[in-house]
Formats: C-alpha cells, sequence, structure tokens
C-alpha cells in the first residue's frame, strides 16, 4: 500500500509547496504613513475590520471582543470579524495573516506577546494596513496606534490605595501576583512597589503566583493563611485571584481579619466592581478594554480621512464601596 | 437416521462473500438428542453455515426451520433467546474477568439488592465446570488460563445456557486426550436430554466415537451424509478433499547424525509461582541432528513451560541443570540470543503470539531475519521478495500476493508463514508448540512433509503436540513429561499411542476407554 | 530413560494424510479497499476542492489559492506536521507521546537561552537542543519498555516535567531572540532559518518539515528497523518471540519522536523570535488528530507518515478556509472535533481484518 501512498502524499507536498512558491518577499517597505490614509474612503465606504484576540476564554478579553463589537454597531459603514488564538502565538501570526490575505481594511489587534508578533503586525502595516495594537505593545513603531492601559501607573494606584487608604498605620501585605513571564504581571509588581514605598511601615510579607486563575488564587492562598498568622491586606494582580483569595480565607473563617483588593473591574456579573459593591473586594481598579476607543479610532482613520496618536494611554480608576453601582450602570446602559 | 423429530432444518442457504460463495444450496437438518458432525476442510462452508444458524450472519439466501416454524434471527442474543449457542473456535473471553464473571457474562447473578452476587456465580460455575470435568478455580482471570483450560470454560459457558441447539466449533482443538474424553461423557449426558449438538471437527476417531450422523461440504456446497460409524477414514477424507487419499505419510528415514541439544536435569524455581503454571522440575532429554522428537503429556504436564524455557522466553527463575547445545553449555537469555544459537521456535498461539494478521505474507515471513537482505539496515526489497518467494514455494504456501493481509490466508498456510520465517533465520534446532493445532488435513500433511525434509537436513526437531497419532507418526522418540518431570521415553518404532498415554497418565490415573485405531 | 536411546534411527516415520491441499487464499483489494488505504489523500483532496469552492473572491481572484496563502497554510501546519511524523512513529509501536508539546517549549527556550544569554554559536545550541529532545524521548521510552509503564502514564510525566524544565531554564519568562554579532544576540545565521522565506521561494519551516517527512516516509520504505516498528505496533508478543529487538525499537522510537518536537521547537522559536516556556500547549493534541486523520491506527501497526502528512496539511488547509470565511471561532473547534470523528468512524468501515 506504500507503493501508491508515497507519490500521491509526495505530490500533495510538492503542489503545495510550489503554491508557495509564490511569495513576495516583504522586506521592501513602502511609506507606511501614506498607506494608512489610503483606505480612507470616507462615509461612503463599507470598511472590513479584523480583530485578532490572543485568548477569549480570559474575561477581559472577551469584554474586550463584546466592547468593539458594541461600538461597531453604531457605525453602519462597519464590518468586524474576529479571531482567537487560544493564547498561542503561533495561531495569532496565523490569524494575523489571513486578514491580509483577506486585505481587510483595518487591523485590530490584542497580542498574546510582543516578540513574537511583532514581525507579522509589521507585515500587515508594510501591506498599508492600518494597524492598531490594544493592550499589549509590540516591539518597534509599525503600527499605527496603540491603545491601552499603563500597568505601572495601575500598580501604584492600588500600591497607594493600600499605604494611605487602607493601611495608613502600616501592616502586612501578600501580593497574589499574574502569570510569570507575563508583561503586565511584572508592571503590576514593578508600580505596586513604587506606591507603597511611601509609607514604609506597610510591608509585604509573602507573594504567590496565581497564574491569573481564580482557582490558583484559591490555592495559593490557602498556603499563606497557613504560614503567615497576620495578614492585613491582599493585593491581587487581578479579580479573579482576589476573588479566590476571599474564598480561602472565609474557608477558615479569617475573611473579615483582612482587606482585598483585586484589578480589572470588568462590568460583568462576576466581575470585580459587583465584588465590590458586594463587599467581597475592598477596592479594584479598571483596566479598560480599550475596545470602545479602538473603534472610535477606526472612525477617524477610515472615516474621516484623519490621524490618531500614537500611542493613547487610558487612566485607571478606584472602584471602591462609593461609586461601585454607579459605575456598573454606566457601563451596562442596556441594563 | 432419525428424521422424525428435526429440531433445526436448514434448507437451501446460500451465502457470498464478494464473488465468493462460502454457501451454495446447503440442506441441513439436527434432531433432537443428534450428535451431527460437520466436516470439511477449512474454507468448506462450516463456519458460515453455523454463523447462519446462530445469528452471527444475517443476510443469507434460504430458509431456517425450529421446531416446524420458520425463524429469522436478529443476531446472536436473539439466537441465543431461542436456545442456539455456540462455541467459537476463536475464544470469546474476556481474559481480565474470572472463569465465573465470563460464563455469566451479560446475564450475571443479582442479590435481592440488584448487586452482582458473586458467591453464587462461583458456586454455580465449579458446579458447571465439574460436570464438564474440569477443576479449575472459578476465581482465576481467564487470561491466565492455558488455551485448552480456555475451552473447557467456554464450553462450560455454553451448556450452562441451557440451549436446545448447541454448536461446538472445533471444541477439542486444545484438549489432551483425557479431557476429550470427559466432553465426549458430556456430550453424551446433553443428547440423552435431547440437546442437539452441532459438532465440527477435523479429527475424525473423534467423530467416529460422538457422533450419530455426519455431513461433508467441500467448496460451500453439500457432498454427502453419512454414519460415521461405517466409513473409513479414507473414505470421509475422499469425500471432503475430493480426491483419493494418496498413501500412508511416511517421512524419509534419515540417519541421525551428533547430539544437537542435551537438557540435564533441568528445573525451574519460579521468582513469583504462577497458578497454572508448570515449569520444568528436573527434565533431561537429547534431540540429535536429523532427529524428530516429541513431547507428550496431559494438559499442564509442562511441555509449553519447556519450549518456552529453551527459547529464553519463559519468566525469570533460578535455573539448575545444564543445557547444551552442540557441546557447549547455554544460558538461554531471549529469542535473539536463542536465533544466533540456530534455535527457532514456533509457538502455540499462532494468532496471539506468531503473526501480526493485518501484516503482508511477506512482512510476517521475513521479520526474523531482516539483517540478511540489505546493508546497513536498509533493505533490499527484491532480495527480501526472493528470500520469501523461495520460502513460500518449498513449503508449498497457497496464496495470492505477497502483499496480502496474512489474515486472509487459512490457518494452516499461516502456519506455514511462521515455519517460513524460522526456516529463514537457518535454525539447527526447531521447537515447535502444537504446531498442526487448527490446520487442516492438506496442510497438516505438508507441515509432516516438511518436517521429514528438515531432519533430512539435519535439523532437529523437539515437537510437542497433544495428538498422539501425530507423535507416534512423525517422531523418532517420544519423551513423554509429566508434572514438570520426564517420565518416559519412547521409541515410535515399538510403541503406540496406548504407551504414550498410559506414561502420560501415570499408573494412578485410571485408564479409561481409548478409542483411536491401534 | 529407557530403550529408545539407543535406537537413534526411525524405523518409521507415518501418519495418515491425503492428496493435494486445497487451502484457498484470498487477496483483500478492490475498489473500495483502494478508496480506504488513500483515505487522507483524497480527504486532503476533498477538503482542499471544498476550500477552493467557498473561498472568499476579490477582484475575481480566489483568495484561498493565490501564493502568499498556500504558503501560509503550509507554513502553518509544518510545526505540527514535524511533531506528527514522530508521533506517528510512537503511535504505530502502539504508544501515545503526550510530551511533545512540552518538548518542543523547552526546546524553543533552550535555543533562545543557549544563543541569547549565553552566547553559544548556532550550531553548539542546535546540537544541543536536539540532543535534549533526543534524551527526553529516550527516557521516556527506557521507562515504557523496560520499566514497563505505559506509555500514555510515562509521557503524561513527561509532560509536566518538560514543561518544569522550561520553566526553570527560562526563569518562567518568555526569552526574546534578536540578532546580530553582539552580546545577548543570535547569530545572524540562526536569522536565516526565521527568513519567512528561503531565497523568496519557500518558507522555511515547510522546507524542513518536507525534508522531514520524505525521510521518514523513505526511512519506514527501506530500513529494516521499520519493519521491527510495524511489527512492534502489530503484535508485541509475536514481535518478541521472532528476536525483534523490542526494547531496542521502542526506545529508539520514543528518541526520534522527542528529537523531532525538539526540531519543531527551534522552528518554533525563530519563527516567533522567541523561547517561551508555555509554547507549544495542547500541540500534542493536534499532531495526534493529524495522526489520527491520516489514518495510522491507534491500536498500533498499521498506518503510514503519508497518511499523516496529509493529514496534517487537511487540518491546516481546513483551519485556513475556515478563517478566511470568518466562522466563529467557537464554531471552528465543532467543525475540527467532527471532522476528527468523522476520519476515525471513516476507520471503523474500512473493509477486511
Amino acid at each position: 500500500m506504500r507503493n501508491l501512498k508515497l507519490p500521491l502524499a509526495a505530490a500533495a507536498v510538492l503542489a503545495l509547496v510550489l503554491a508557495g512558491c509564490g511569495t513576495t518577499n516583504e522586506r521592501t517597505s513602502d511609506n507606511p504613513q501614506a498607506a494608512s490614509s489610503k483606505k480612507c474612503k470616507g462615509a461612503d465606504g463599507k470598511y472590513v475590520i479584523g480583530m485578532s484576540q490572543a485568548n477569549v476564554a480570559e474575561p477581559y478579553r472577551q469584554r474586550m471582543d463584546d466592547d468593539i463589537k458594541a461600538a461597531a454597531k453604531d457605525v453602519p459603514q462597519f464590518e468586524v470579524k474576529f479571531a482567537d488564538a487560544a493564547q498561542d502565538n503561533a495561531k495569532q501570526v496565523a490569524d494575523v495573516e489571513n486578514y491580509i490575505t483577506q486585505q481587510v481594511d483595518l487591523l485590530i489587534i490584542s497580542p498574546n506577546e510582543a516578540k513574537p508578533l511583532t514581525a507579522v503586525v509589521k507585515k500587515a502595516y508594510d501591506k498599508g494596513i492600518p494597524v492598531l495594537v490594544l493592550d499589549r505593545k509590540v516591539e518597534g513603531d509599525a503600527y499605527t496606534g496603540f491603545i491601552g492601559g499603563d500597568n505601572v501607573e495601575i500598580g501604584t494606584q492600588a500600591g497607594k490605595y493600600i499605604a494611605e487608604k487602607l493601611l495608613p498605620n502600616g501592616g502586612n501585605v501578600v501580593e497574589l501576583k499574574g502569570l510569570a513571564g507575563a508583561t503586565p504581571q511584572a508592571e503590576r509588581h514593578e508600580g505596586f512597589l513604587a506606591g507603597i514605598k511611601e509609607n514604609p511601615k506597610v510591608k509585604v510579607i509573602a507573594a504567590a503566583s496565581g497564574d491569573w486563575l481564580r482557582e490558583k488564587g484559591q490555592a495559593q492562598m490557602d498556603a499563606l493563611l497557613k504560614a503567615n498568622p497576620k495578614i492585613d491586606v491582599v493585593f491581587s494582580h487581578n479579580d479573579p485571584m482576589a476573588e479566590g483569595a476571599y474564598l480561602a480565607a472565609k474557608a477558615v473563617g479569617r475573611e473579615k481579619e483582612m482587606k482585598f483588593t483585586g484589578i480589572d473591574a470588568l462590568p460583568i456579573p462576576s466581575g470585580g466592581i459587583k465584588a465590590v459593591e458586594q463587599g467581597r473586594l475592598s477596592a479594584t481598579f479598571t483596566y479598560p478594554t480599550n475596545g470602545k476607543e479602538a473603534i472610535a479610532a477606526a472612525k477617524k482613520l477610515l472615516i474621516d480621512c484623519g490621524t490618531i496618536e500614537k500611542t493613547q494611554t487610558l487612566h485607571t480608576r478606584l472602584i471602591d464601596k462609593s461609586n461601585a453601582t454607579q459605575i456598573y450602570a454606566e457601563e451596562n446602559p442596556n441594563g | 437416521m432419525a428424521e422424525v423429530a428435526a429440531l433445526v432444518r436448514m434448507s437451501g442457504i446460500g451465502k457470498r462473500y464478494g464473488g465468493v460463495h462460502a454457501c451454495r444450496e446447503i440442506d441441513f437438518t439436527l434432531g433432537a438428542g443428534e450428535v451431527h458432525a460437520l466436516l470439511g476442510e477449512n474454507g468448506a462452508g462450516k463456519s458460515t453455515l453455523m454463523k447462519i444458524l446462530s445469528g452471527d450472519v444475517t443476510d443469507y439466501d434460504g430458509r431456517i426451520e425450529l421446531d416446524g416454524e420458520p425463524v429469522t434471527f436478529a443476531g446472536p442474543t436473539d439466537a441465543q433467546a431461542r436456545g442456539i449457542a455456540m462455541i467459537h473456535q476463536e475464544l470469546d473471553l474476556v481474559p481480565g474477568l474470572s472463569v465465573a464473571d465470563n460464563i455469566f457474562l451479560g446475564r450475571e447473578l443479582r442479590t435481592p439488592w440488584r448487586t452482582v452476587d458473586r458467591r453464587r456465580m462461583e458456586r454455580e460455575a465449579r458446579a458447571l465446570l465439574e460436570r464438564s470435568g474440569v477443576h479449575l478455580d472459578p476465581r482465576r482471570p481467564v487470561g491466565e488460563l492455558r488455551v485448552g483450560e480456555q475451552q473447557l470454560v467456554t464450553i462450560a459457558k455454553a451448556i450452562s445456557l441451557d440451549a436446545r441447539v448447541l454448536i461446538m466449533d472445533e471444541p477439542t482443538s486444545a484438549l489432551t486426550t483425557t479431557e476429550v474424553e470427559r466432553l465426549f461423557v458430556v456430550i453424551r449426558e446433553l443428547r440423552r436430554s435431547g440437546v442437539g449438538i452441532v459438532y465440527i471437527s477435523h479429527r475424525m476417531e473423534e467423530i467416529a466415537q460422538v457422533a450419530d450422523r455426519a455431513t461433508v461440504l467441500r467448496n460451500g456446497q453439500f457432498v454427502t451424509s453419512f454414519d460415521p460409524r461405517k466409513l473409513t477414514t479414507a473414505e470421509v477424507v475422499e469425500a471432503m478433499v475430493g480426491r483419493p487419499v494418496q498413501t500412508m505419510f511416511t517421512t524419509p528415514e534419515t540417519a541421525t547424525g551428533d547430539e544437537l541439544l542435551r537438557v540435564e536435569n533441568l528445573a525451574i524455581k519460579p521468582r513469583r509461582p504462577r497458578p497454572g503454571r508448570r515449569d520444568p522440575d528436573g527434565i533431561s532429554l537429547s534431540v540429535r541432528a536429523g532427529e524428530i522428537v516429541g513431547l507428550a503429556g496431559l494438559l499442564g504436564a509442562g511441555r509449553t513451560e519447556l519450549l518456552e524455557t529453551l527459547y529464553g522466553v519463559a519468566p525469570g527463575g533460578a535455573r539448575s541443570g545444564r543445557i547444551v547445545l552442540q557441546g557447549k553449555e547455554i544460558q538461554p537469555r531471549g529469542p535473539r540470543h536463542a536465533l544466533s544459537h540456530g534455535i527457532g521456535f514456533v509457538p502455540e498461539d499462532r494468532r496471539a503470539s506468531g503473526l501480526v494478521l493485518f501484516h503482508s505474507i511477506l512482512a510476517n515471513t521475513v521479520v526474523s531475519s531482516l539483517p540478511a537482505y540489505g546493508r546497513l539496515g536498509v533493505i533490499a526489497r527484491r532480495l527480501e521478495r526472493a528470500a520469501s518467494i523461495r520460502m513460500a514455494d518449498r513449503l508449498r504456501l497457497k496464496f495470492g500476493r505477497l502483499q496480502d493481509d496474512v489474515g486472509t490466508l487459512s490457518g494452516g498456510n499461516q502456519q506455514k508463514v511462521v515455519f517460513a520465517r524460522m526456516l529463514l533465520t537457518e535454525p539447527k534446532l526447531l521447537l515447535l508448540d502444537e504446531p498442526t493445532r487448527g490446520v487442516d488435513i492438506g496442510a497438516k500433511a505438508e507441515i509432516y512433509r516438511l518436517l521429514g525434509e528438515l531432519a533430512g537436513q539435519g535439523i532437529g526437531v523437539l515437537l510437542a503436540s497433544s495428538e498422539l497419532p501425530e507423535l507416534v507418526g512423525v517422531c523418532d522418540r517420544v519423551v513423554v513429561l509429566r508434572d514438570g518431570r520426564d517420565v518416559a521415553s519412547f521409541s515410535t518404532a515399538d510403541s503406540g499411542e496406548g504407551d504414550l498415554l498410559a506414561a502420560a497418565m501415570g499408573e494412578s490415573a485410571v485408564f479409561e476407554e481409548v478409542g483411536g485405531p491401534q | 530413560m529407557t530403550n529408545a536411546q539407543d535406537k537413534p534411527v526411525a524405523a518409521e516415520r507415518s501418519v495418515e494424510v491425503v492428496g493435494e491441499p486445497t487451502a484457498i487464499a484470498e487477496s483483500s483489494g478492490g475498489v473500495v479497499a483502494t478508496l480506504f488505504r488513500f483515505q487522507s489523500v483524497f480527504g486532503l483532496l476533498a477538503v482542499f476542492v471544498a476550500a477552493i469552492i467557498f473561498s472568499p473572491r476579490r477582484d475575481g481572484a480566489i483568495l484561498f489559492v493565490s501564493a502568499d496563502n498556500l504558503a501560509n497554510v503550509v507554513r502553518a501546519v509544518s510545526e505540527i506536521g514535524i511533531i506528527a511524523v514522530g508521533m506517528t512513529f510512537v503511535i504505530l509501536i502502539g504508544g501515545i507521546d503526550l510530551s511533545v508539546g512540552a518538548v518542543l517549549g523547552l526546546a524553543a527556550v533552550g535555543s533562545a537561552v543557549l544563543m541569547v544569554e549565553s552566547d553559544w554559536g548556532l550550531l553548539p545550541s542546535v546540537v544541543l537542543v536536539l540532543a535534549v529532545g533526543l534524551v527526553f524521548g529516550a527516557l521516556q521510552g527506557i521507562a515504557t519498555a523496560m520499566i514497563g509503564i505505559q506509555s500514555f502514564i510515562v509521557t503524561l510525566a513527561g509532560l509536566q516535567i518538560a514543561r518544569g524544565l522550561a520553566r526553570i531554564w527560562s526563569d518562567g519568562q518568555g526569552i526574546a531572540i534578536a540578532y546580530g554579532n553582539g552580546p545577548h544576540e543570535a547569530p545572524d545565521s540562526f536569522a536565516i532559518l526565521g527568513e519567512r522565506t528561503f531565497g523568496g521561494l519557500v518558507p522555511i519551516p515547510v522546507l524542513i518539515f518536507a525534508v522531514v517527512a520524505v525521510a521518514a516516509v523513505m526511512f519506514l520504505r527501506v530500513s529494516a528497523f521499520s519493519r521491527h516498528l510495524y511489527a512492534v505496533g502489530g503484535n508485541e508478543k509475536a514481535a518478541r518471540l521472532s528476536g525483534v529487538p523490542v526494547v531496542r525499537v521502542k526506545v529508539a522510537v520514543f528518541a526520534i519522536c522527542g528529537l523531532l518536537a525538539a526540531l519543531a521547537g527551534i522552528v518554533h522559536a525563530v519563527q516567533l523570535n522567541q523561547g517561551s516556556p508555555n509554547d507549544g500547549q495542547g500541540y500534542e493534541l493536534d499532531a495526534i488528530a493529524a495522526v489520527v486523520i491520516g489514518g495510522t491506527s491507534l491500536a498500533g501497526g498499521r498506518g503510514s507518515v503519508a497518511g499523516t502528512v496529509a493529514g496534517a496539511l487537511l487540518l491546516g488547509v481546513l483551519n485556513n478556509i475556515l478563517a478566511l470565511n470568518n466562522i466563529d471561532s467557537n464554531i471552528q473547534l465543532l467543525i475540527k472535533g467532527l471532522v476528527i470523528v468523522a476520519a476515525a468512524a471513516l476507520q471503523r468501515l474500512r473493509p477486511t481484518s
């Protein structure tokens, strides 16, 4: 049976390989600035926007897609397509390649990681497709605009809040970190340390990595509770881990002894704003999804034929008991 | 012939597989309390006919009547519900389950709490087994049993179904003479209680002993029906084969040469004793070049275990005694070691341990001798094909193309492939374990012819078999084992099957009526 | 012993037998059987044709068959394809290797650490990384062949171990690969591998995949080892009794699989300019899917590398056409799942034996 199968399969491989032979050398780079505006056909045009999402399994990123979808609904000229890379850099590269093949009018990308996606983003940009990068940056400057939060700033705000509001007289803090190796994790940590510096009586007595996950946060907190008899504040790099930590403390009856803070403040039923409203978390800090802002930027580029800022940083907001209900309602105008 | 109470009447049965007629216009009846033997070479249509009767094959031509009522079966379970049970040649047992669990598989006995009532199942299984004359612990996993014992379990299982029609497809192929006798007692008992039995076998003498009527099929067609007690074996065989019987088969007499293998007081103390396994416990024997030495013994006498030890595949244990090959003592370490010393082995169960059934004849033939067909691990197809064809010719293998799956061959030709593989390693000594089991009579003759030829070339053969006529007819000498020891050695020139059997059973055993033409 | 020994020459050996045997050998064959044998190749053709039909068009051109897109398709399958070739070997002996994705991550990290952080040269780095994969696979082979642990368990453990090693080696960080001759830069020669195409012709990863696939097909055709491999997978007991070095075959097969996973890891690192300890998560399942679609039986002993190549390409074409049509990612998962089940179901329908 191998007699026949070999040539057949070889032919199949060969056909595909040969088909790939026409690939152009993409090292030549035309003028990207001019290219961006080429796409602008004003209000009468129809535009296809490709959105490449790193991973919709994270609630934050699903919300980002939802925000883009909702915002695009108000722009009849826009049709947005979504792709999910499922946390795989290689898959996201392929997703962007496919958008290039489809010749989308604008690319929005929320990269899984910076380095692996830099080349393919540049390729799209060099082909004249305007590129909006959300949340995580790529390297270099081969994109039209970056819209994102500032994780260092968020960490600093959280640190300050803990040092000034929660522990003015000092106390013990444990830190639940995000996935080791992830940039936001490093930046939130860095900002946090800067934020608590003002109050030397605030001590970080332990840190553990919860990989952004609620169940991991809970398990890590179980261990931290055993090891540390006195914990005053739990600073978590995101809301799900903070909720997990709260559950762990509750399980041993110590949830009243300490306060919990998170980051992200997603305006969804399982998100941090609700947790603050319901008293489980003392505070959380918004990490904007940038969805609305991305569509606004796209509109400016494609319909208004205008230009946008290369970098647009969205600032964080403190959510505590005083404003949680109101902000949740603002973010969900339709209930 | 009692045509009065036809329990089963099959008429005009036909079945095609592709272009091949497996059955063509066959009429077959079975009376209540009748043992009806079904004869024919492999591929004659016996199995297909019985698969139709047992509901295994549902698309066929013709009609089946049960008690005069036309019936069609949706499947084997349906047929079973109507009292038709079949004991398959391929033992359909679950190795991991116990004997009792297997017997009651799918109809487990329950306690009032609806849980499985193990105790009752074990008790009833024990009773059933004893009725079939077997002493087996019903709690033992079937996978630990030897093929013969497994066969007895399937028979017990079939009997437990309280079937009115019982189809036995070669039930004795792995049984020793004593067990066969016990089985016949059970069959006679069943017959008295009105059960109709279809008995498929290759062994003429069994049929003469147990059957009331015999039907011969050839190439999917009915040939003749006769009273088995009246026809000679030669006549039956002629009907089966469709040609006159040639002659008595005789291996050429060869002068045997120097001593090839000497086993002195070989004993194995197993690291972990396994139930039902009989390791060598003091065996001495020798095989000369060009000599065919038989190994006789009852089931569990340790024949297979001795061959496995010589081939180096027995489970580990402390070995005492000596194994001397051509004057040099060897410690068998495994198949590669044995093969490199010129020892070849044809295992008992060619499907489970001999062949890859869904691989080609070629691949199965050359697998032991691959380095011979190329250099640096690269095979020259031309060479391996040439070697395979040479062997196929020499063994008169009947096949279509070398690329065909070995599983498409008949049992006898499959066995020839195992032989061919071993012969390609150019062995000096061949260890054969039941080489003719489940092999049709024609192929059997060819295997005997081959053994004679090999002996003529100076190859020594150690042949373990349960078939006494085979041992007496083929071997120069027969060593009888009992309980892991050699208890007697006979020259076949001046002793017969009775002598072997008596030695195998030992003085204490009751000497039952031993049939067979002596 | 008795009187027999002083009569070494048999007086007569005889047994009753008959004339010419009439056993018939049926040869399997026919059109249907042929169709089944090349199932994955026909499947690939069918999906390819479907892709052309359902491809979005722009300015009259079929996007799917554009040169750029086809290059993307084959490049996207190359890593999975390389792994799947190794996986085919393992599955052919009736085993499974769940560690390949983690070994890919380990190798990607290894390449980056050695070249960027330790400033090793290209050749020593590649050789060491490949050796790590080879040894890792061989150890798994030893555990399954000599200790007798099922390969599923061994490689499940291996997955954890490789992932852990990758995290330790990289300090849990993705390590970016920059090129140049300075310190903490990978040699430019490595960047040639990373060039998206080779001489403007074939994407490099595809070239590597093609070489691996052709080598594997040739290897399975001509080597004695491949016969042993099929025999072990077909009937291990029979293979052992036939004198096949079963342990050696198993260890070698797992070693090859580990080596190819490491090779895929190097390709991965160079394509993405980064080695991250989380790379390759779930790749083992994609590789198994390619092997199964390619018609290799998980029971062992039956299948081919050519089928696997077709299976991997089929998955790649499928992924691509679904993406080009912007099928919702959740629906894509359903469709891919159904394709795998359909391929397996076809296996069951295959005629003979």
